[in-house]
């Protein structure tokens, strides 16, 4: 199965919105303490292990802030 | 920032002024996903009227044209009049499009220029502080209807294609997917597209209308209240139920306005070289 390697919120331009967090379907989002630039508070991956990279988060981004990089070689890696 | 976005966008005029859960954003990444795929960037030429709906055309790196409001369609049509060879795209939003461009939709969709006009329809006048729109539904209130809206709203896709246009579709912030697919079938489309996005405005649609400003909160009443058709019986019956039918209700092959007026130029040519009549 496809997993996650990172999740890349871009601290720029995230408003907090937690819509990511919303349309996800394996809870990886939590809402974090950490404030973006703009002086939202923004989501965190905190189950990344959850991830299955359907892209939901990432298309559903109002401030297309957010970028998953998928696992390469899981495979050779197990 | 999104690999879609660092190869888009104009990194000088980010982060974008949309509230925070608006879905002018959204339709902004289906858009450049849509470009993306189809590789139309070079030729892309964009128009926007004045709106929070208007900005997206903005945020693109290609050309924008950003006009006075309600004449974006005008714009494009000097544009593509003038360009035939140009993917020229609309941005506006309901009340630019319906109200004050609504005479402009209605003529170029009856011509069938080639051009693709997009209607991000929030249900109000947003930008403005949540006046009533044409689009707004009978009953709410709004800031300038305090006691409930008495008017009945004008539905975007039955005017166009009662208009003329050859290609009409609805989806919303809520299907990205399908809205990507619309996006690409207009762009290829020989002739009047028109797709309306429904989409999210939690500041002043969610606050008057629907009774809450939160992001999820007026994302979920889009999934909830818009319905995907496949015919027109099932589109009446969402509506009878007052609910939004999507779908991709038209897309037919008529003769295309620049085109024939570039025939009637070499049919009047050729008929002056032969020294006769028209």
């Amino acid at each position: 199965m496809k997993g996650a390697e990172r999740i890349e919120i871009d601290r720029r331009y995230c408003k907090g919105c937690m819509l990511c967090q919303y349309v996800c379907q394996f809870d990886v989002y939590e809402q974090g303490q950490e404030r973006s630039a703009l002086d939202y508070l923004m989501p965190r991956p905190a189950r990344i292990e959850n991830c299955r990279v359907c892209g939901l988060c990432e298309s559903h981004c109002p401030d297309m802030c957010l970028t998953v990089v998928a696992q390469m070689n899981r495979k050779e890696k197990r | 920032m999104n690999p879609l976005g660092e190869k888009y966008l104009r990194k000088d005029f980010l982060p974008f002024l949309f509230c925070p859960g608006c879905g002018d954003g959204m339709i902004v990444q289906s858009f450049l996903q849509a470009v993306e795929d189809l590789g139309c960037r070079e030729n892309l030429a964009m128009t926007a009227g004045i709106g929070c709906s208007a900005w997206i055309a903005v945020y693109i790196h290609a050309d924008v044209l950003k006009v006075l409001h309600g004449r974006a369609i005008p714009a494009a049509i000097g544009l593509k009049a003038t360009q035939p060879s140009r993917t020229v795209v609309t941005f506006t939003g309901d009340g630019d499009c319906l109200a004050i461009g609504g005479n402009h939709l209605l003529h170029a969709a009856r011509r069938n220029i080639d051009m693709t006009v997009v209607v991000v329809n929030n249900q109000l006048y947003a930008m403005t502080g949540g006046q009533v729109a044409p689009s707004t539904k009978v009953g709410s209130k709004t800031q300038t209807t305090p006691y409930g809206n008495v008017e009945k709203p004008l539905d975007g896709c039955k005017v166009a294609a009662a208009a003329g246009a050859t290609l009409v579709s609805r989806w919303s912030t809520a299907h990205p997917r399908q809205l990507i697919r619309a996006f690409k079938n207009a762009l290829t489309h020989k002739g009047f597209a028109f797709v309306e996005v429904m989409s999210q405005c939690p500041v002043q649609t969610g606050r008057y209308l629907l009774g809450s400003g939160s992001p999820q909160f007026n994302f979920q009443w889009l999934k909830d209240n818009c319905v995907a058709v496949k015919d027109t019986s099932q589109r009446d019956e969402v509506e009878a139920q007052g609910k939004i039918p999507l779908g991709d209700f038209l897309q037919v092959e008529k003769p295309e306005f620049m085109e024939e007026v570039r025939r009637m130029n070499e049919r009047v040519k050729e008929a002056k070289a032969k020294g006769g009549e028209r």
